[in-house]
């Protein structure tokens, strides 16, 4: 079991343990990434249930594929390299039910009911004490532009440990991110002229009466 | 310096990725151009909120789960 000696190791410590046939060991695994790799998965499905779900499926997949693992890489790099390609695979079989909060809201307040204390954060974001419109503009982005924003913006990786995940330069990387950036925004500039006009309409309205 | 070569240091001004003399360069553009304030601002006000979305926490019971499903070994190993 979990004793403070091993809360040090590093990855490729316990990944040695994982090979030699230590399976226990690979909670210490899923204990440091879980919450970034659902977080990622999260924001780039728009889908809380199926981010668990997709999230099992990596960690499986970590373990199964330990032996190709290679140590020239980050182990951090590795995992997001996996839970990217199954992530962009997914969004690219599915039908993706990346629910907009407002569709959220009306569609799944019964849900999101039940479940208020599990998705604690959920709801936050629900209540706009963060604002929709920044997490709504991230997932109108085209998914390898998502993926790109979170992993600099949300996860704060190096641009060029994104690069190595992304199989891709790194001035194209960055090239992408500025670009991606630019394009959100416009996209919230939008939201905010829009905003901004239903006020002057709601004020409007007011006067009249 | 021009309102182009700002626009394009911008993106790594923002992030402290610059030389000094870029650094007095564009601080001295940004103090007198307005265009190119509002688009600092603007990509500065993104990135601000970008970091601020707070993390989703994970549901208590996801590590063992995954465990037990490792520990099944249908996945090879
Ligand atoms: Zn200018």
């Amino acid at each position: 079991m979990k004793s403070i000696k091993e809360e040090f190791f590093t990855d490729q410590e316990i990944v040695k343990k994982i090979k030699e046939g230590d399976k226990d060991a690979f909670c210490f695994i899923v204990d440091r990434y879980q919450k970034g790799l659902i977080n990622f998965i999260f924001h780039m499905i728009g889908h809380y249930e199926e981010s668990l779900e997709l999230c099992q499926e990596v960690f499986l997949k970590v373990y199964s594929n330990i032996d190709l693992y290679d140590r020239n890489y980050k182990f951090s790099t590795w995992i997001y390299k996996i839970a990217s390609n199954l992530t962009i695979d997914h969004l690219r079989k599915s039908n993706p039910r990346t629910d907009s909060l407002d569709e959220l809201n009306e569609d799944d307040e019964k849900k999101i009911d039940v479940k208020s204390e599990e998705l604690d954060p959920i709801e936050k974001l629900e209540k706009k004490i963060v604002g929709k419109e920044i997490i709504d503009a991230i997932r109108s982005l085209d998914p390898h532009s998502r993926e790109l924003i979170i992993l600099r913006h949300i996860h704060f990786r190096s641009y060029e440990e994104i690069a190595k995940i992304s199989n891709l330069p790194l001035g194209t990387i960055k090239n992408r991110i500025f670009r991606a950036r630019k394009e959100l925004v416009k996209k919230l500039q939008k939201v905010e002229m829009k905003q901004n006009r239903g006020l002057k309409r709601i004020d409007k309205m007011e006067m009249k009466k | 310096m021009i309102c182009k070569k700002v626009v394009e240091l911008l993106p790594r001004f923002i992030e402290n990725d610059f030389s000094e003399e870029e650094y007095n360069d564009i601080l001295k553009h940004l103090k007198t151009c307005k265009r190119c304030k509002k688009e600092y601002e603007s990509m500065k006000a993104l990135i601000d909120k970008l970091e601020t979305i707070p993390l989703i926490n994970v549901p208590p019971s996801f590590k063992d789960a995954v465990m037990k499903n490792i520990k099944k070994g249908k996945n090879g190993r």
